[in-house]
């Protein structure tokens, strides 16, 4: 009877401990499933790859308005192999390796044949000019496991001379209307007076600046009328260099 | 009888004070590894997410390179921190070049410098950029947050 009775108190204490281990284990099942994204911290690691993706399109950005300063068709790859080692010193431990491949060869973009050198293009002295960069990345992070992530950067800026026109009247006005588009198409809308420059017979000429939606070309466009023009030119070079630094050189012939 | 029936009840009592000691013990152990809002490991996370995405919407509007590179604008990026930081949370700014040197001139902060000090917990978040205009010339910029 009393050994019974010292069972029946030794199996309260054990039931007890076997209902403390369980909720031991359920809390510690229930955490690792609750907090695994936060300790994987993979809105950092996300955030690394936004912060990677922006850097690799600034640098597109940046080598794109190195070459239409300088013409130097090795800038892409030259800046893209620092970016890979700095990046290292920016994300430590994280082990960010980032390849990339420079576009190579024709390649129909935004609505132009574009022939790529080293990730690089340019046609000027065109009604429709361009510079164009294209890169394709492709990035891994090991310290989680992630491997080729592929994005593309891509820099872009297009000058359409629309019309040029010779306005006879007392003030021999020589107009020119233009379009300014960046990647996608996008119309860039907040160039001022400074980013143009007009060269009227191979000679600088001075203009008067304006921009407004017209609606015979659907399109944002500026305009720019070169006053005291004796005759109509005939060569009309407009150069546009937008707030990135990116510059194109357009020409139209006279009519 | 009477005795027999005295430790029985000693017993029980003993049993239940042990029992509570076990859950409590359980409890506390499972407290410990939970995160919750107001846990020092949840909050750091919080205060990086929020510093990553304010550096991250400043270089997409193009306004990062302009202010960390010549002609500097410190005051304005402090200006534009604590614009898009929440008033509670104090930070401080290092901008570094690509040498390790400290490129700001003057303090980009918010907050007394003995909050960092006497800070239990700080987040700290870099953030690379690669150049502006026409020249590579990396920068990073190292943001640490704390609640105030």
């Amino acid at each position: 009877m009393r050994v019974m009775k010292h069972r029946k108190g030794q199996f309260i204490i054990l039931a007890v401990l076997m209902i403390a281990v369980m909720m031991v284990s359920l809390g510690a099942v229930l955490y690792s499933a609750v907090t695994y994204y936060k300790r994987e911290r993979w809105e950092e690691y996300l955030g690394i790859i936004d912060h990677v993706k922006i850097g690799c399109y600034r640098l597109a950005e940046i080598s794109l308005a190195n070459y239409t300063l300088t013409n130097n068709t090795n800038i892409l790859r030259d800046n893209f192999i620092r970016w890979q080692s700095d990046l290292k010193k920016v994300y430590p431990g994280f082990g960010i390796i980032l390849n990339y491949s420079l576009t190579e060869g024709l390649h129909y973009v935004y609505g132009e044949n574009i022939m790529y050198n080293l990730g690089l293009a340019s046609r000027w002295h065109s009604n429709s000019s361009f510079s164009a960069a294209n890169v394709t990345f492709t990035m891994n992070i090991t310290s989680v496991g992630l491997t080729g992530y592929k994005f593309k950067a891509s820099a872009f800026l297009q000058v359409k001379l629309l019309e040029a026109v010779y306005v006879d009247s007392k003030k021999k006005t020589w107009t020119i209307l233009l379009t300014v588009d960046r990647e996608e198409l996008m119309p860039v809308t907040n160039l001022q007076k400074a980013s143009f420059s007009v060269s009227l017979n191979n000679q600088s000429k001075d203009f008067s600046f304006s921009r407004y939606y017209n609606s015979t070309y659907s399109s944002f466009v500026y305009q720019l009328l070169c006053s005291n023009t004796q005759s109509p030119p005939t060569s009309t070079m407009v150069n546009v260099t937008d707030s990135r630094g990116i510059k194109v050189v357009a020409s139209y012939p006279p009519t | 009888m009477k005795i027999k029936k005295n430790v029985k009840g000693q017993m029980r009592v003993v049993e239940t004070i042990l029992a509570s000691f076990i859950i409590l013990f359980a409890l506390a152990f499972v407290n410990m590894l939970a995160v919750t809002p107001s846990s020092l490991t949840y909050e750091a996370t919080e205060l990086e997410k929020i510093g990553h995405n304010v550096l991250h919407d400043l270089d997409e509007q193009r306004l990062l390179g302009r202010f960390i590179y010549p002609p500097y604008e410190w005051a304005n990026l402090t200006a534009a921190l604590m614009v898009s930081l929440p008033s509670d949370v104090y930070f401080d700014v290092t901008v570094y070049d690509s040498k390790d040197i400290v490129v700001n001139s003057v303090p980009i902060r918010y907050g007394d410098p003995e909050v960092f000090t006497k800070a239990s917990m700080i987040a700290s978040v870099s953030y690379g950029v690669p150049g502006y205009q026409t020249s590579y010339d990396p920068r990073i910029l190292v943001l640490q947050l704390v609640r105030g």
